[in-house]
C-alpha cells in the first residue's frame, strides 16, 4: 500500500499524464468529435482536410481554364464563365486551399512545438474553421445564380466588381466570412505563442515554423481590417449610394487598388512566410546539420514582414503614379530581396558539407529553394518600373506569381505533409510513390507554368479566353503541364490515406536528425500533447539550432 | 500547467510522515506588463493603418480594425486571467487543506481526510468540461477547473490514491 501511495509522488508529472493517456483516452467519437472539435489536433486535421478538398475543387477550375487555352477560338465556355473561371481559382486557390493549409499546420504543430497542451483558445479555434465551410458553400453557390459567379477577378476591383450580377452581395459576405476566420485563427496563434510556451521556450528557442507563423499571424491582423473595409465599401457604393470609388460621385477607383494592394501584398507574404519556415525544419533535418543562421533568419522574416506593407504600389506602376513614388515603390521592392536573399544563402549554407539524403519531404523542400528563387527573381524583373510597363497584365505575371504559390507555398505544404505525416499518424507512407509525386509534380509544375513567361514576354494578356494565333504552341504546351501536374496531385491523398490504412509503423523521432519538441512525444502524438510541460533539458535538446 | 509535488521521505514512519503537497496553477509564459507592451504595439500598428485611410476617407476601415483589436484584448484578457489561479492541495495525515488564489484573494477549505470524496464529476454535454471536487460533510470544494481534461483525470487518480476513498486514509509515506 505504501508503495502504491508513493508512486505518484515520486513520479515526474509527464510520466503520470502519459500513463492517463494510455489508460483513458476519452476522446468523443462520431460526428460530435468534429463538430465540436476543440483539440488543436482534429481542428488542424479537419483544416487540412479541408484545404485538400478546396485544392480540388480550385484546381478543376484551373483545368477549365487551361482546356479553354489549349487552342485559340472560343471551345468550351463563354468569356464570362471564363472569367468566373479565372476569379473562383484564385479565391479558392488563395483563401480556401493555401490559407487553411498553413493554419491547418498551424493547428497540429505550433502546440507541439513550443510545449503547449492545446491553443490558448480552443472553442475560438472551432469558430474560426467552421465559418470556412459555410464561406465557401456561398461562393461555390455563386455559380448558380442570375449573372453567374464573380467575374472581376481576385482583386474585386471597382468598378468592374460592382457590376456583377446577383453573386455580388454573396461573394462580399464569404470573403467577410473568410476574413472573420483568418483573424480568429491569427488571434489564437498570437495568444498562443505569447502565453503558452511552456517555461524555457524562449522566443529565440521557438521553431522558425513558430515564428515565421507569428510574423504571419501580425500580417493577417494589420492586413484583414484593410479588406474588410474595402469590400464593404464596394457593398455600399452597390446598394447604398456610397461613391467611395465612383468617379462621378468624387470617388476614386485607383483608390480601391490602392487599398486592395495594401491588403494584397501582405497578403502574399501571409501565404508564403510559413513555407519558409517549413524549409527551415526540413533542410536542416536530412544535411544532418543545425540551420544555418537561425537569428538571421528570424530577423530575415521579420524584415519581410515590414517590407510587404511599404511595396504595394508595385502593382500599379502603369496606372500613372508620380515619378518619386515609382521610384520609392521600386526601390522598396527590390529591397525584399535582400532579406530572402539571406534565407536562400542560409539554406544553402546549411546544406553546404551536410550529409543530405533525399526523401521526400526533402525532395519538396529542394523543389521550393529551387523553383521560389525563379518566382522571386521574376519579381525583381516585374519591381523594374521601365520593364514592368512591359510585362504588366501579361501571362509573365501570371507565370511569377505562379512560380511563387505554387512549387513555393504549395510544394512547401505537401513536404510539411511528408515530413510530419509519420509523426501525426504513427505510420511511413510509401517513399517510392511520394518521390514519384515529387518529380512528377517538379517536371510538370515546369511545364505548365515556365511557357508562361515566354507568352507573357511577346505579349499575350492575362485574363483572356481566346488569343492570338502565335500564342498557341507555348499554350498548348503549358496546359498540357496543367492536365498532367493536375493529374499527379491525385497520387498525394492515395499516398496519404495508403498511409492511414496501412502505413508501416513509425518511430518516434521518424527522421534521425529531426531537432523539435514534437520529435520528443511518441508517434502517433497522443491527443494532448504536453499536459505536462516539457523539461527546460528536453527544451534545450529540441532546440538544437 | 505547472504541478509542483513535495512528498515525505522514503522509508520515514507512517505516523509523522510530511503532507503531501501538489500546487497547480496554469503555465503563463506572457506577463501581464507584456502583454500591454504587446495590445498597445498591436493597437498602434493596426490603428496607424486604419486612421490613415480614414483621413483619406475610407473610414469604413477603422471599425474593422477596432473590432479585431477589441477581438485581441478579449483574447489576451481570457488567457492571462489563467495567470491569477493557483491552487494548493496539501495532504496531512488527519486532512486535507485546499488553497485557491485568484491574485491577491486566497480561500482555504479544510475537508478530514478520513471522510474526504474526491469525484470527477462528468459534465451534462460534451460542450463544457468535467469538474474535480473535494467533498465532505455536504460542503465541497473545485480544484483544477483551468486543468486540460487530460490533465484533471491524472489529477483526480492522484488525488484518489493520496486521499483514498471515505472511511479509508492510506499512509502518506
Amino acid at each position: 500500500m505504501a508503495e502504491h501511495t508513493h508512486a505518484p509522488a515520486a513520479t515526474s508529472p509527464a510520466h503520470a499524464v502519459h500513463a492517463v493517456h494510455d489508460e483513458h483516452d476519452h476522446r468523443p467519437h462520431g460526428w460530435r468529435r468534429w463538430v465540436y472539435a476543440t483539440n488543436h489536433k482534429d481542428i488542424g486535421t479537419m483544416y487540412l482536410v479541408f484545404a485538400g478538398l478546396m485544392f480540388l475543387i480550385g484546381g478543376s477550375f484551373a483545368m477549365v481554364i487551361r482546356a479553354e487555352l489549349f487552342e485559340p477560338g472560343m471551345q468550351l465556355v463563354d468569356p464570362q464563365f471564363f472569367n468566373s473561371m479565372t476569379t473562383m481559382h484564385a479565391l479558392f486557390m488563395i483563401f480556401g486551399a493555401v490559407m487553411p493549409a498553413w493554419t491547418g499546420l498551424a493547428n497540429w504543430l505550433i502546440p507541439m512545438q513550443i510545449g503547449a497542451p492545446d491553443m490558448a483558445l480552443p472553442r475560438l479555434n472551432n469558430l474560426s474553421f467552421w465559418i470556412l465551410p459555410f464561406a465557401f458553400t456561398l461562393l461555390f453557390s455563386t455559380l448558380f445564380v442570375p449573372g453567374g459567379a464573380p467575374a472581376g477577378g481576385w482583386t474585386l476591383y471597382a468598378p468592374l466588381m460592382v457590376q456583377t450580377g446577383d453573386a455580388f452581395p454573396m461573394t462580399i459576405f464569404a470573403i467577410h466570412m473568410m476574413g472573420a476566420s483568418s483573424i480568429l485563427g491569427a488571434i489564437n496563434v498570437i495568444v498562443t505563442i505569447m502565453n503558452m510556451r511552456a517555461k524555457g521556450m524562449g522566443l529565440l528557442r521557438m521553431p522558425l515554423f513558430v515564428w515565421t507563423w507569428f510574423i504571419t499571424a501580425f500580417l493577417l491582423i494589420a492586413a484583414m481590417p484593410v479588406l474588410a473595409g474595402a469590400v464593404t465599401m464596394l457593398l455600399t457604393d452597390h446598394y447604398f449610394g456610397t461613391t467611395f470609388f465612383t468617379a462621378t460621385g468624387g470617388g476614386d477607383p485607383i483608390m480601391f487598388q490602392h487599398i486592395f494592394w495594401f491588403f494584397g501584398h501582405p497578403e502574399v507574404y501571409i501565404l508564403i512566410l510559413p513555407a519558409f519556415g517549413v524549409v527551415s525544419e526540413i533542410i536542416p533535418t536530412f544535411s544532418r546539420k543545425p540551420l544555418f543562421g537561425y537569428e538571421t533568419m528570424v530577423y530575415a522574416t521579420a524584415s519581410i514582414g515590414f517590407l510587404s506593407f511599404i511595396v504595394w504600389a508595385h502593382h500599379m506602376f502603369v496606372t500613372g503614379i508620380p515619378l518619386a513614388g515609382q521610384l520609392f515603390f521600386m526601390l522598396s521592392t527590390m529591397l525584399i530581396a535582400v532579406p530572402t536573399g539571406v534565407k536562400v544563402f542560409n539554406w544553402t549554407a546549411t546544406m553546404y558539407k551536410g550529409s543530405l539524403s533525399f526523401e521526400p519531404p526533402m525532395l519538396f523542400a529542394l523543389g521550393f529553394l529551387f523553383m521560389f528563387t525563379i518566382g522571386g527573381f521574376s519579381g525583381l524583373m516585374l519591381a523594374l518600373v521601365p520593364a514592368d510597363y512591359e510585362y504588366h497584365g501579361t501571362y509573365f505575371v501570371v507565370a511569377h506569381f505562379h512560380y511563387v504559390l505554387v512549387p513555393g507555398a504549395i510544394f512547401a505544404i505537401i513536404g510539411a505533409v511528408y515530413y510530419w505525416l509519420p509523426k501525426w499518424s504513427g505510420k511511413m507512407y510509401d517513399m517510392r510513390l511520394a518521390t514519384w509525386h515529387f518529380w512528377l509534380s517538379t517536371v510538370f509544375v515546369n511545364v505548365l507554368f515556365f511557357p508562361q513567361h515566354f507568352l507573357g514576354l511577346a505579349g499575350m494578356p492575362r485574363r483572356i479566353p481566346d488569343y492570338a494565333v502565335q500564342f498557341t504552341d507555348w499554350n498548348m504546351v503549358s496546359s498540357i503541364g496543367g492536365f498532367a501536374f493536375g493529374l499527379s496531385q491525385l497520387l498525394f491523398p492515395y499516398i496519404v490515406l495508403k498511409c492511414l490504412r496501412s502505413g508501416e509503423p513509425a518511430t518516434g523521432r521518424v527522421w534521425e536528425s529531426a531537432h523539435g519538441l514534437e520529435w520528443e512525444l511518441p508517434s502517433p502524438a497522443p491527443y494532448h500533447s504536453w499536459g505536462e510541460p516539457p523539461s527546460e533539458a528536453l527544451i534545450a535538446r529540441g532546440a538544437a539550432h | 500547467m505547472l504541478f509542483t509535488t513535495s512528498s515525505g521521505v522514503e522509508g520515514a514512519d507512517p505516523v509523522d510522515a510530511a503532507p503531501q503537497c501538489i500546487e497547480i496553477a496554469p503555465n503563463c509564459s506572457l506577463s501581464v506588463k507584456g502583454a500591454l507592451w504587446f495590445f498597445a504595439g498591436t493597437c498602434f500598428g493596426s490603428f496607424s493603418v486604419a486612421g490613415m485611410m480614414a483621413v483619406l476617407g475610407y473610414w469604413p476601415v477603422f471599425p474593422f480594425a477596432g473590432l479585431e483589436m477589441v477581438l485581441l484584448a478579449w483574447a489576451l484578457k481570457v488567457s492571462l486571467a489563467r495567470r491569477l489561479h493557483r491552487q494548493t492541495i496539501t495532504i496531512y495525515d488527519r486532512d486535507v487543506l485546499v488553497e485557491s488564489c485568484k491574485g491577491s484573494e486566497c480561500v482555504r477549505v479544510v475537508f478530514p481526510r478520513h471522510w474526504a470524496q474526491v469525484k470527477l464529476r462528468r459534465p451534462a454535454s460534451r460542450l463544457y468540461p468535467s469538474r474535480l471536487v473535494i467533498e465532505s460533510h455536504g460542503r465541497q470544494c473545485e480544484v483544477g477547473d483551468f486543468l486540460t481534461e487530460e490533465e484533471r483525470r491524472g489529477l483526480a487518480a492522484r488525488l484518489n490514491r493520496l486521499i483514498g476513498r471515505i472511511n479509508e486514509s492510506p499512509t502518506l509515506a
